[in-house]
């Protein structure tokens, strides 16, 4: 297919989900977190509000429930070694081939 | 041509046409790549960034395309346990969670497939089969809380239900956010390891290691 249809129909599917994306923002109070904005909007149905779409000066904060649990080093413990695990699954079929079939061909005909 | 990075890992037909159709079942370098997309997604699962007020991103679009969509399911029940373990999300939503991301997981892949069948780049193919999984998964959490009706709620149905759409269009947005991020994802790993996405059979660039008689 030609490049400039695969980037239309990309640019026009971005376009309209951001324009649904910044109506819902708007109809659901606006610059508040999910979870606050989910209990509002259920219980007390739309309720416009506004508020910057990006906000970096609050920074990336881990989950709510996790930090204030004090459940940091849990959560970082678990991360890591899900990483450690994947990467070393990784590296075993990698080096070896694999888990005993040797079935490595493509998936998408 | 070669120097355009789009160009990198394309799927043209002729050669696409001619690999093996692979054998039912899960692919071992699949079972690899679902415990590091479990570990990408629990991680991100947990981070919330400052953008639509707060949300969070789940990378199940490119954990459908990576690991497929059996092993994809799974890993959104494995993140939504740990999850719910840790207190991100209640133990007793665990199965409608599951199923929004499953489905995510499930439609990306098959979107992915269907995108690169019709010889679209990766990144277009990656970032929209991302971005369709993802409204696919917003759409089934609004069915879901419609019908089901959400306990306490003094909200009529047709209030619920525009309250609801609300936070499907919300929920869009994100995912052009997400689609983006796995669109470029899929365009690295694709540009290094083709074989990642399924877009070449591995073997077929391997040097022999040997020569026989």
């Amino acid at each position: 297919m030609q490049r400039w249809k695969q980037y239309g129909g990309l640019t026009a599917l971005f376009a309209s989900f951001l324009a649904a994306g910044y109506w819902g923002f708007i109809a659901t109070g606006g610059a508040v977190p999910w979870a606050k904005r989910s209990a509002q909007a259920l219980q007390r149905g739309v309720q416009e509000g506004s508020g910057a779409l990006v906000d970096f000066g609050r920074g990336v904060v881990v989950a709510g429930p996790i930090r204030k649990g004090g459940l940091l080093v849990e959560f970082g413990g678990l991360v890591a070694l899900l990483v450690v695990f994947g990467i070393g699954l990784y590296v075993y079929v990698d080096r070896y081939g694999g888990f005993g079939d040797d079935d490595r061909s493509a998936r998408y005909p | 041509m070669g120097t355009d990075p789009l160009d990198a890992g394309r799927c043209r037909t002729d050669q696409c046409r001619s690999l093996p159709r692979p054998e039912r079942g899960v692919e071992t370098n699949q079972i690899a790549l679902a415990g590091i997309g479990a570990a990408a997604s629990f991680a991100i699962f947990q981070l919330n960034i400052p953008v639509w007020g707060g949300i969070h991103m789940n990378l199940t679009g490119l954990v459908g395309i990576l690991a497929g969509p059996l092993l994809g399911a799974l890993i959104a029940l494995v993140v939504n346990i740990f999850s719910a373990a840790l207190g991100h999300g209640a133990v007793g939503l665990l199965g409608a969670n599951t199923l929004v991301n499953a489905s995510e997981a499930i439609v990306a892949y098959y979107a992915f497939k269907t995108l690169m069948g019709m010889d679209w780049d990766v990144f277009p193919a990656g970032a929209s089969a991302a971005t369709v999984g993802l409204s696919a998964g917003a759409f089934l959490m609004g069915a879901i809380i419609v019908i089901s009706g959400v306990n306490g709620s003094a909200l009529p149905r047709g209030d619920l239900t525009i309250a609801v759409a609300g936070l499907v269009g919300l929920n869009l947005g994100v995912a052009v956010i997400e689609g983006l991020l796995t669109g470029f994802i899929v365009q690295f790993l694709a540009s290094v390891r083709p074989d990642l996405v399924g877009l070449t059979d591995r073997d077929a660039h391997e040097e022999p290691s040997e020569v026989t008689a």
